[in-house]
C-alpha cells in the first residue's frame, strides 16, 4: 500500500502529541510536518504537498476553514476540533471526517479507514470548486474577512476594508486600501459569501461595498455610474441600479 | 423614563389620585378660613395636578445620586435645593392662578396669600415624601436586579465550564497526557475538578473574600496553563491587603477567561497576562491586561462576559464602582474600581 504523507495543524502541543501517538502505530502514514497556526499550515501544505491534513478549526492567524480555502483541494482533510457546531460546514467543504476532541483510538482508526478508502478508489478525488468551499456557511452568517494568496504568503482583507470586487475570468480582483489582490473565485461565489446588506452587485462584473458609494449618476439611457469616495467610477446596470435603490431605501 | 409612564393606565390612576386630593383639600379649606368651596377647588385641583407631575422628578434625581454612592451631607443639600425649587414653583403657579381667578371671585388673591405658608409646608413635605418613596422604590428595584444578575452569572459560569472551548480541549489535553505523562494527567484532572467544584460553590454566594475569587481564578489558569504551556505567561502583581476585601463572586475569573480566549489562544507565540490588584483607604482597583492579535480570525465574540461583569458591578455599587476598558492596537486592559469593604 502507498504511504500517505500527513501534516498536523493544531495550536496546542498536547493536541498534536495525541495525534502523533495514535499515528505511531500506523505503518502506512508518515507525519511530514506539524504546524502550530494557520499561516504555517498553508505554507507547509503548499510546499510539501501532503496527502492528508489533520486540521484544527480555532487557531491563531487563520482558522481551519480559511486554511482549507487556500490549499489544493486534492488534500484529504480530517477536521479535529472541540466544536460540534461546524460539522455540517466541514462536510459541505468535503472534509473526509470530523473528529470531536477528545476522541478514542478506535474512533481515530475509523477515520483513517475513511481516508484509506478515499485513496484506494481508482479515480482521484474530484477537485472541489472553490465556490462550494466558500458557500459552506450557516445561513445568515457571512464572511468578515477574505484570505488571498500573495505568492508564498497569505494576505487577509477585512470585509469592511474591501472597496469593490471586479470579475476577471476565473478570478476576482479585490480592491482594498489602494491595492489590488487576485483571488481564484467567481464573483457570484464571492457575492453569496458576503453580507448582502453591505455588498451590492451593481453590475454583472462588479460587487461594491455599499459604504464606499459617494453618489450615483446617470450615464447612458439605461445605465448609471456609481462614484466611489476615492473617485473610482463603477458601471451600474439597470438591475444593479434597482438593487441599489432598494438597499439604499432600507438603510 | 419614569416607570409610571410605561403603563398609561397606571399613570392616569396616579393623576386621578392627585385630582381627588385637590378636591378634598378644596372641600376642607373653608373650615380654616372664609373661602368658598368652589374657589378653593378651582385652585387646589390644578395645583395638586401640577404637584403630581412635580413629584415624579425625584425619580431622576434619586437615580443620579444613589444613596450609598454620595456622602449624606451632599445628598441632603441636593434634595433641599430640589424641595425649595419644587415648592416655590408650585406655589408660584397657585398664586398666578389665584390672581387670575380674582376677577371672578374678588379678594381670592389675598386669601391665597394668607394660606401660602401652610400650602408651602404641605407641598414641601409631599415632595420630600415622594423623594423618600422613590429611594425605596429604586432600592427594591436594584436588589431585584442584582439578584437576577447574580443568578445569570452563576448560570453563565456553569455554562462556561461545559463550553467546548475550555472543557473539551482540557479533556483532550488530559487524554494526551495519560500516555505521555500519567502524573501530569492526574494533576490536570484534579485541577479541573477543583475549578469546577469551586466555581459551583462560589456561584451560590453573593460576595466572597477577594482571596477566594483569586484562588478560583488561579485554578482556572492552572488548567489553561497545562493546555497552552509556554504560550500562556502570567504576571501577578497583587497587593496582599486585597485578600480580605469584599468582591461579588465570579467577577474576576470571567475577565481572565476573556484574556485567554481572545488574547493568548489567538496568538501563535502566546503572550503575557498581567493581573494586578491595589487596595487603598477608599477603594479597590483590579485589572487584567493582555496582548492580542488584531488580525486574528473572527471568533464568536459575544461580549456577554464583560457586559455581565459591568452590570453586576453597577447593580451592587451603583456609580461608586466602574469598569474601564483600555484597548490599543495590540493591547487590551480591563480595570475594575469598587468601594473598599472588608468581608
Amino acid at each position: 500500500m502507498k504511504t500517505l504523507r500527513a501534516i498536523i495543524a493544531d495550536d496546542e502541543e498536547l493536541a498534536r502529541r495525541i495525534l502523533r501517538e495514535y499515528l505511531s502505530g500506523e505503518a502506512d502514514i508518515d507525519i511530514v510536518e506539524e504546524c502550530p497556526n494557520g499561516f504555517e499550515a498553508v505554507k507547509a501544505v503548499n510546499d510539501l504537498k501532503p496527502d492528508l491534513l489533520f486540521l484544527d478549526i480555532q487557531m491563531p492567524k487563520l482558522d481551519g476553514f480559511e486554511v482549507l480555502e487556500l490549499i489544493d483541494s486534492s488534500v484529504a482533510v480530517v477536521f479535529v476540533t472541540a466544536y460540534d457546531q461546524y460539522a455540517m460546514r466541514a462536510f459541505d467543504a468535503a472534509a473526509v471526517d470530523y473528529l470531536l476532541k477528545p476522541f478514542t483510538a478506535e474512533r481515530f482508526r475509523a477515520s483513517l479507514d475513511r481516508v484509506r478508502t478515499r485513496f484506494a478508489s481508482a479515480a482521484p478525488p474530484a477537485a472541489l470548486p472553490r465556490d462550494l468551499k466558500l458557500a459552506s456557511r450557516a445561513p445568515g452568517e457571512y464572511l468578515e474577512r477574505l484570505v488571498v494568496k500573495d505568492g508564498p504568503r497569505v494576505h487577509v482583507i477585512a470585509a469592511s476594508k474591501l472597496d469593490f470586487a471586479e470579475a476577471q475570468d476565473d478570478y476576482v480582483s479585490l480592491r482594498s486600501e489602494g491595492k489590488t489582490w487576485l483571488k481564484q473565485q467567481t464573483i457570484s461565489g464571492l457575492e453569496s459569501a458576503l453580507d448582502p446588506r453591505r455588498f451590492i452587485r451593481v453590475h454583472r462584473g462588479y460587487l461594491v461595498n455599499m459604504e464606499r458609494i459617494a453618489r450615483v449618476e446617470p450615464n447612458t439611457k439605461d445605465t448609471w455610474l456609481a462614484i466611489l469616495r476615492d473617485g473610482t467610477r463603477i458601471p451600474m446596470s439597470r438591475a444593479g441600479y434597482s438593487r441599489f435603490r432598494e438597499l439604499a431605501g432600507t438603510v | 423614563m419614569h416607570p409610571l409612564f410605561k403603563h398609561w393606565r397606571r399613570f392616569l390612576l396616579y393623576l386621578a389620585a392627585w385630582i381627588e386630593l385637590g378636591f378634598i383639600l378644596g372641600l376642607v379649606a373653608p373650615a380654616s378660613g372664609n373661602v368658598g368651596r368652589l374657589e378653593a377647588i378651582a385652585i387646589m385641583v390644578p395645583m395638586m395636578l401640577l404637584l403630581g407631575f412635580v413629584c415624579l422628578a425625584p425619580y431622576y434625581v434619586c437615580r443620579s445620586i444613589p444613596l450609598r454612592a454620595v456622602a449624606w451631607r451632599s445628598l441632603l443639600q441636593h434634595h433641599l435645593v430640589g424641595t425649595v425649587l419644587a415648592a416655590a414653583g408650585v406655589i408660584l403657579v397657585g398664586k398666578l392662578l389665584a390672581s387670575a381667578l380674582s376677577s371672578v371671585w374678588p379678594g381670592l388673591d389675598q386669601l391665597f396669600a394668607h394660606a401660602t405658608p401652610v400650602l408651602t409646608v404641605f407641598v414641601a413635605l409631599t415632595f420630600m415624601l415622594s423623594t423618600a418613596l422613590h429611594y425605596a422604590y429604586l432600592e427594591i428595584e436594584s436588589s431585584r436586579r442584582a439578584e437576577s444578575l447574580a443568578r445569570e452569572a452563576q448560570l453563565k459560569a456553569l455554562k462556561a465550564q461545559i463550553n467546548p472551548h475550555f472543557l473539551f480541549n482540557s479533556l483532550n489535553s488530559i487524554s494526551a497526557l495519560t500516555s505521555l505523562d500519567p502524573a501530569r494527567a492526574r494533576e490536570m484532572c484534579i485541577g479541573l475538578a477543583d475549578f469546577l467544584r469551586a466555581s459551583l460553590r462560589l456561584g451560590e454566594r453573593d460576595t466572597v473574600p477577594f482571596s477566594e475569587e483569586l484562588a478560583l481564578t488561579n485554578m482556572y489558569l492552572g488548567v489553561e496553563q497545562a493546555r497552552f504551556g509556554k504560550r500562556l505567561r502570567l504576571v501577578r502583581d497583587i497587593d496582599p491587603a486585597c485578600n480580605t476585601c469584599e468582591i461579588p463572586a465570579l467577577l474576576i475569573q470571567p475577565l481572565v477567561e476573556n484574556a485567554v480566549k481572545h488574547g493568548i489562544a489567538m496568538m501563535a507565540e502566546g503572550g503575557e497576562i498581567v493581573i494586578s490588584g491595589r487596595r487603598d483607604r477608599d477603594q479597590v482597583r483590579f485589572s487584567v491586561a493582555n496582548p492580542f492579535d488584531p488580525e486574528a480570525p473572527v471568533q464568536d465574540r459575544n461580549g456577554i462576559g464583560l457586559r455581565n461583569v459591568r452590570a453586576r458591578l453597577e447593580a451592587r455599587y451603583g456609580s461608586a464602582a466602574k469598569m474601564q476598558i483600555d484597548a490599543t492596537e495590540r493591547h487590551y486592559q480591563v480595570t475594575l474600581t469598587f468601594p473598599n469593604k472588608t468581608l
